[in-house]
């Protein structure tokens, strides 16, 4: 009788593992280890609640280290390991052979702007629901400026410094009033090495590293020049006057010393290792540093006395380079039923207001970023300033787009570093491009 | 061998053969297949065939050959430094290793840790806000150099290179100085063979071998350098790091183009058989009888 009852035990244990194996039906591979796998955490809990148990979402990460080369082998491969996968804007081109296209549902349309819907689209189809998105701040020290504008000793000291480094005397301005003039004469006021005064080592941190994701950073400050990657006609316009002059400014700062020698091997980390020992007095980064940068357990130097504005403005206006994350259906999915219904809740605003709060970094409209907003008020800054400052560059989602980030990478940080002339890195990105993007 | 005897050995040998063809075999004739295709992650289960293109391509490529002589020159000077130092070191701490043999172990340690944590280690060791290295340089000297910038970057590298795996060189080393008969160099000494001398006429000449396998090993591996590099610099400022393993890398996924990447691999497979070839000469010619 034991052994019997040992054994029906054993057979319910198996059934019920059974059962819980089959109510994983939608396997969703998120982007991992950051804000962004947190908010997808809670967001799936809480649809599983609800969910039929044939509908119900699975998880599954990669590393975040080279998260979307392994994607884009996987999906090529035609994997049926995930049936929802993430998208990003810069790399929709390359994706989309191997992803369906969805209908946005009427609640979607209300919880995103259109601005953020058309980060996920691609040739006029919509390929994802866009749970993040990314752009970027001026952050300075707020301590620091307002010793700036107030200090009389300061204040003079700032004019002689931009009249001998930039030619022209400037006063200090209010940050969200720069001009990426206002910027650099910033930047170089507070360079210990220009001046012995300054609190911080270095005025700014710039990442230059060779790689794609700083070349969307520094392109705020191309687009606000008036720089774009091809005209209407389909022309490339890499060597415009506006590519040389952003290109001129963050030369001039690292040559000036403005920025860590090292800048030419920084990116995200390093940058905010920077700032948040409390040794730089600006920099442009990504939105999604202002949490652990106001920490005060992660980086108690600076938690406090961090301001953020959108980047400078330029002779064609103030713009900041937007993408979106988001989720989509893979074309090898063998339960795009399910994967449909899941990615349907995720475009309401209950799902997104879980998603939020939980750490991920959504663009939403108004009425749903209001329900937010006591818990995350950089959210509030992030879809104003999407609305308002958001480009993307003309061919920024094209097939290669991926490679033309990174012919620009390899390009301009080799100017920056010294190793090639502006005329001869121009016109080596020119004709990669031209041959990347060509129809 | 008797014919009977030559069909045994073949015999015997025949499921590692067919085991290393099952498993070598087949990557290798998809790799040919590739290198002769324009193959990217859209037609990857469709190659299209081109011929020779690929190859053709990646010798025009300038940034091929930079790539090349990055890792050549990179894989040179490591080598020659870890063997010279590796050499030095077996020979000084013999007594030592003699009486401590434990010592050895310990002295292995840098091997054990992993290529990509080494490199993230020392990026932290050498930056500027976090580092040791930067922070006791400025507060002694006021300054400290850009240790992983363009100028910079090359001698940061084989430093660390040579950190890591110099260990692996003398554990070679000592064992072939350790092998070295004491009869021989008793003889010697007897004919008034001392010091140096007795090290450059006896012990080096019974050691080429030795030098030669270990210069090859650390020569190849440092040739094909990637995760420490990857994790320190990335292809550097303007592609200044680039080394073979990082062009063939980026080519694959950055640029999608994986005909030219895997062509790129097969030249450095060839490109690897010569230096094989002319290793296994010259250590041939100078071996021992």
């Amino acid at each position: 009788m034991t052994r019997l009852k040992t054994l029906l035990t054993s057979a319910a244990l198996f059934a019920a593992l059974g059962v819980t194996g089959a109510m994983a039906e939608v396997t969703v591979l998120g982007w991992p280890g950051g804000p962004e796998e947190a908010g997808l955490r809670k967001a799936a809990d809480a649809y599983n609640t609800t969910a039929s148990d044939a509908d119900k979402v699975k998880l599954i990460f990669f590393n975040r280290d080279g998260f979307f080369d392994k994607l884009a082998a996987d999906l090529a491969a035609g994997s049926t390991d995930f049936d929802v996968n993430l998208l990003a804007t810069y790399a929709l081109g390359r994706y989309t052979p191997f992803m369906d296209p969805i209908t946005l549902p009427d609640a979607s349309k209300a919880t995103f702007p259109e601005k953020v819907l058309a980060t996920m689209q691609y040739e006029g189809k919509q390929y994802g629901i866009p749970t993040d998105l990314s752009l970027h701040f001026m952050y300075y020290r707020t301590d620091l400026i307002e010793k700036l504008l107030s200090d009389a000793d300061w204040k003079a000291k700032y004019g002689e410094i931009s009249e001998k480094y930039l030619g022209k005397k400037l006063e200090p301005k209010d940050p969200d009033a720069w001009t990426w003039d206002d910027w650099m004469a910033t930047a170089l006021f507070f360079t210990k090495s220009i001046n012995s005064d300054s609190p911080t080592r270095y005025g700014t941190v710039l990442q230059m590293k060779n790689l794609l994701f700083n070349m969307m950073v520094w392109h705020s400050a191309a687009r606000a020049q008036g720089g774009d990657w091809m005209n209407d006609k389909g022309e490339i316009t890499v060597d415009s006057p506006a590519f040389r002059t952003a290109l001129d400014i963050y030369k001039k700062l690292y040559d000036d010393g403005t920025s860590p020698k090292d800048s030419t091997t920084y990116e995200f980390a390093e940058a905010n290792a920077a700032f948040g020992a409390g040794q730089a007095a600006t920099m442009l980064q990504w939105n999604a540093a202002f949490g652990d940068l106001d920490n005060k357990e992660k980086t108690p130097a600076v938690a406090g006395k961090i301001g953020t504005v959108a980047p400078p403005a330029g002779p064609e206006g103030r713009f900041t380079h937007i993408h979106g994350l988001g989720l989509g259906i893979n074309k090898a999915s063998k339960n795009k039923d399910g994967a449909v219904k899941f990615l349907n809740w995720l475009g309401t605003p209950d799902a997104m207001e879980i998603y939020a709060k939980a750490g991920g970094s959504p663009a939403l409209s108004d009425a749903v970023v209001a329900k937010v907003s006591a818990e995350r008020p950089d959210l509030v800054k992030l879809g104003q300033y999407a609305g308002s400052y958001g480009f993307v560059m003309h061919g920024g989602t094209a097939a290669k787009a991926l490679q033309v980030y990174e012919l620009q990478a390899k390009e301009f940080t080799a100017y920056w570093s010294g190793g090639k002339s502006l005329d001869d890195a121009l016109a080596a990105t020119k004709s990669g491009m031209a041959d990347l993007l060509k129809p | 061998m008797p014919r009977t005897s030559r069909f045994e050995g073949r015999l015997l040998i025949a499921p590692l053969t067919a085991f290393l063809i099952a498993l070598l075999g087949f990557p290798l004739v998809l790799d040919i297949i590739y290198s002769v295709s324009r193959v990217g992650f859209e037609n990857i289960r469709a190659p299209e065939l081109i011929g020779f293109s690929n190859y053709a391509k990646a010798v025009a490529d300038p940034e091929f050959w930079a790539a090349a002589w990055f890792s050549l020159r990179f894989g040179l000077i490591v080598a020659v430094i870890q063997v010279v130092a590796g050499l030095g070191l077996a020979v000084f701490l013999a007594p030592l290793f003699a009486k401590r043999p434990w010592l050895i172990a310990f002295l292995m340690l840098p091997m054990m840790v992993a290529p990509a944590l080494v490199g993230l280690m020392y990026r932290l060791i050498l930056h500027e806000f976090v580092g040791a290295v930067p922070y006791y340089l400025l507060e002694w000297y006021g300054d400290f150099p850009a240790f992983l910038g363009r100028d910079w970057a090359f001698t940061t590298l084989v430093t660390i290179e040579t950190l890591q795996w110099t260990p692996f060189a003398l554990l070679i080393l000592h064992s072939s100085y350790a092998a070295v008969s004491p009869d021989i160099r008793e003889a010697a000494s007897l004919d008034g063979a001392r010091g140096r001398r007795l090290f450059l006429n006896i012990d080096l000449p019974l050691m080429m071998p030795a030098i030669g396998i270990t210069f090859f090993l650390r020569f190849i591996d440092s040739f094909r350098v990637f995760d420490n590099l990857y994790t320190l610099v990335g292809p550097g400022a303007g592609g200044s790091t680039t080394s073979m393993s990082i062009y063939i890398y980026q080519a694959f996924f950055k640029v999608g183009d994986i005909g030219l990447a895997v062509a790129a691999s097969m030249l450095l497979l060839a490109a690897s058989f010569v230096v094989l070839w002319v290793i296994n000469g010259l250590t041939a010619r100078k071996a021992p009888l």
